[in-house]
């Protein structure tokens, strides 16, 4: 009887020491790098409840997010509220949100460079080696540009490259490429097009993200890891580039309405390659999980153009916890939870996402299907010029600068504008962002 | 005065206060709503526009300097000019065929709920779910307007490319969401007309677009005078149908004022101050406007 009481008197004082640890400190990382939580944490978070703000590509992330959140909720005890957002209104929201003081506790995030300010140390509650569990290139958005400290980690690597439609490739007797440059993918969109009779030849999704992609083909860069601007450096490249693209849309091979009929909306073609009304559809491996449920036609993933490079153009999405959150703790143990091997690989696998992590991208992920495809994004990941990640080093800049390039694409397609100026109004705005950021 | 002459009073006075008391408990709960939705909200408003903030969390006070900021603004003449456009056309054209088509359907003897009701039904519809529905169907290369345009020769107009055509797609789609609403207020007033009046003047030998021009507008004028009022709002407040049919769109064309307040105030970089600037901007035009419509329409019925 004696001992048992003691056993109980010494459980409690364990777990009251291990509480005090915890709120003076955090999580320790040593308790964070491991897979469970102590019996503390566990007391601790049972019954709170956490905000997961969401959005998904696919119906395939959507469920796999789902079951994770199940699992995490036997695991600790906590509710996790999963709030699912339209990408279009991602950011809207958020800001709102947060300017209402109505802030999640932990975000899925497009560009976290925009919530530097409201996110969570996450140092502090995983510990400083968290860092180097992930890719050190895809890091660079989720590190704070003063402190230096994670505030976020990157969820999955996007890697932006051409879809084709296999079917009407055969049809068109045009061979499936497996390298090709800018100047045969348009001849081979074009053929294919008056072969089959399809409205256009090409599109793109409606975003400077994609478009940056086919700059960095010809070797045109905006910034530099050093945060300067190094677009006057390559301005007739650039000016190649955006003309290969803005004389599809002028021509009408690709589709105008979309990009200029949608303001200053994203907006993506998706639609029209699934109803066959493309051949070429660019846009990146996020698709892939749509694509094979939606697309009642063969269609392949294939390498990226190259000019003076290949390859992609970085780009992923994020996991953030909020500095906000009443349960901190537990925001940064979800976030850990979500991004550890294990979950990670069932959403890769699952969504056809590429994983983020030193040890998935080291023992390489194991598709069920589409692997051909997932293949070809890896391959061109591996390819994508160290140049192309400089623009992260001005993470609060860098949707905004893609949002420009976007409106002057626009201007350029309606004849509004030429090439050449557009890269020249693009350089003087960017000068004039970085003047401002420096201030 | 004796004891029961006094209580006499005494309830008298009661329950004159509360008849007097009676109206303003029954407006109570909804002006409480009002005041807390739309007239808290305002001031903060008005309140916000001398303020700069990017976060919504930390105010700088900045005098007039959003106001000055949106007035050397270059894209603000492109929206009053865009604002302006479609507030006429808009305007202009909704109290026109509400009109006509109040004047039809009050006519009409067969199927007459059948033909009010399609008559209504687009303001039963989300303006976002109209804007996504004519974004499809005004498609230059596959929507059906210009799939039946070729059919019969008249080429594939641009609607939602070509910057005059876009102002002209979303003061059409603008003009059909609405001209519903607009024709069952009109019809109300026409059918409040006392018929005997109409059935003298047919029996003087007045004809029927006599008898309307002479008596139906005349005695409209009230009635119509609501619809330009609202016309008028709604046509300076038009957003919603705009943005998920054209998203202001192409090259700004169909930018108005309220999108330029959702994006200075909402999208990416935020600037609450000079969102509200513009919001404050917006109202005082609306105010001007319908105050303006509301004496014009005062000083026609004195005369």
């Amino acid at each position: 009887m004696k001992i048992k009481k003691l056993r109980s008197k010494i459980a409690i004082a364990a777990s009251l020491v291990l509480t005090a640890g915890l709120v003076a400190t955090g999580l320790p990382s040593a308790q964070a790098a491991g897979l469970q939580p102590t019996a503390a944490q566990l007391a601790a978070w049972k019954g709170k409840e956490i905000t997961y703000y969401f959005y998904n590509d696919s119906q395939a992330e959507l469920d796999t997010t789902k079951a994770q959140i199940a699992d995490f909720e036997k695991l600790t005890g906590a509710k996790v509220k999963l709030d699912v957002i339209p990408f279009t209104s991602l950011d809207t929201q958020l800001q709102a949100r947060l300017a209402a003081g109505n802030a999640p506790d932990v975000g899925r995030l497009n560009n976290p460079g925009l919530y530097i300010k409201d996110s969570l140390d996450l140092e502090k509650y995983l510990g400083r080696k968290y860092a180097a569990e992930f890719l050190k290139g895809s890091t660079l958005q989720v590190t704070h540009p003063t402190t230096k400290k994670l505030i976020g980690v990157p969820y999955d690597l996007t890697v932006n490259g051409p879809f084709i439609n296999v079917d009407m490739f055969k049809k068109a007797g045009v061979p499936v490429p497996t390298s090709w440059n800018w100047t045969e993918l348009v001849a081979a969109g074009k053929k294919v097009q008056k072969a089959t009779g399809s409205e256009y030849a090409f599109a793109i999704d409606k975003s400077g993200h994609r478009v940056s992609t086919v700059m960095s083909h010809f070797g045109a860069f905006m910034v530099d890891k050093n945060q300067r601007n190094v677009l006057p450096t390559s301005k007739f490249r650039a000016e190649k580039a955006i003309k290969i693209i803005t004389d599809l849309y002028k021509a009408d091979q690709a589709p105008r309405d979309l990009w200029i009929g949608t303001g200053t909306k994203y907006s993506s073609p998706t639609a029209i390659f699934l109803a066959q009304q493309t051949p070429i559809f660019f846009s990146g491996n996020w698709q892939v999980a749509a694509l094979a449920k939606d697309a009642k036609f063969d269609f392949a993933a294939v390498p990226n153009p190259k000019e003076l490079n290949a390859g992609g153009w970085p780009g992923g999405k994020f996991l953030t916890a909020f500095n906000a959150s009443k349960n901190p703790d537990l925001a940064a143990y979800f976030l850990y939870y979500l991004a550890d091997t294990a979950q990670m690989e069932q959403m890769d696998k699952s969504a056809f996402w590429l994983p983020t992590r030193v040890d998935l991208v080291g023992q390489g992920v194991k598709y069920a299907t589409r692997s051909a495809d997932m293949a070809v994004f890896q391959a061109d990941a591996a390819k994508t010029p160290a140049a192309a990640y400089g623009i992260q080093s001005v993470p609060t800049l860098t949707g905004l600068i893609y949002n420009k390039l976007r409106d002057l694409m626009t201007e350029v397609m309606a004849g509004k504008i030429t090439a050449k100026q557009a890269v020249q109004l693009q350089t003087e705005w960017i000068d004039a962002q970085l003047a401002t950021l420096k201030k | 005065m004796n004891s029961s002459g006094n209580t006499v009073n005494r309830r008298r006075s009661v329950i004159n206060w509360r008849r007097r008391l009676m109206p303003y408990l029954f407006v109570a709960p909804n002006m409480l709503i009002f005041l807390t939705f739309i007239i808290w909200p305002a001031i903060r408003g008005f309140q916000i526009s001398f303020l700069d903030s990017i976060d919504g969390r930390t105010f700088t006070p900045v005098g007039t300097g959003n106001y000055r900021a949106i007035f050397g603004d270059p894209t603000v003449a492109e929206v009053a000019k865009n604002t302006a456009t479609f507030v006429v056309f808009y305007v202009i054209i909704s109290v026109v065929l509400s009109l006509a088509f109040a004047l039809i359907v009050n006519e009409q003897q067969f199927a007459k709920g059948f033909f009010r009701a399609i008559l209504f039904l687009p303001v039963m519809l989300s303006p976002v779910v109209v804007g996504l529905i004519w974004n499809d169907v005004l498609d230059r290369k596959v929507g059906p307007l210009n799939s039946l345009l070729q059919a019969i020769g008249g080429g594939s107009p641009g609607w939602l490319v070509e910057p005059k055509l876009g102002m002209i797609a979303v003061i059409f789609v603008g003009v059909w969401v609405h001209l519903g609403f607009y024709s069952i207020i009109l019809l109300a007033g026409l059918q409040g007309i006392d018929r005997s009046l109409l059935e003298a003047a047919a029996m003087d030998g007045a004809t029927r677009p006599q008898i309307i021009r002479t008596i139906i507008l005349p005695l409209l004028k009230p009635t119509t005078l609501v619809i330009l009022i609202l016309a008028t709002i709604h046509g300076f407040q038009s957003f919603d149908f705009i943005y998920t049919l054209t998203g202001g769109g192409p090259l700004g064309a169909t930018t108005l004022i309220v999108q330029y307040i959702y994006d200075r105030a909402f999208q990416t970089p935020i600037q609450y101050g000079l969102g509200s600037a513009a919001g404050v901007i917006l109202f005082m035009i609306i105010f001007a406007f319908t105050a303006l419509n509301f004496l014009l329409g005062k000083k026609r019925e004195a005369i």
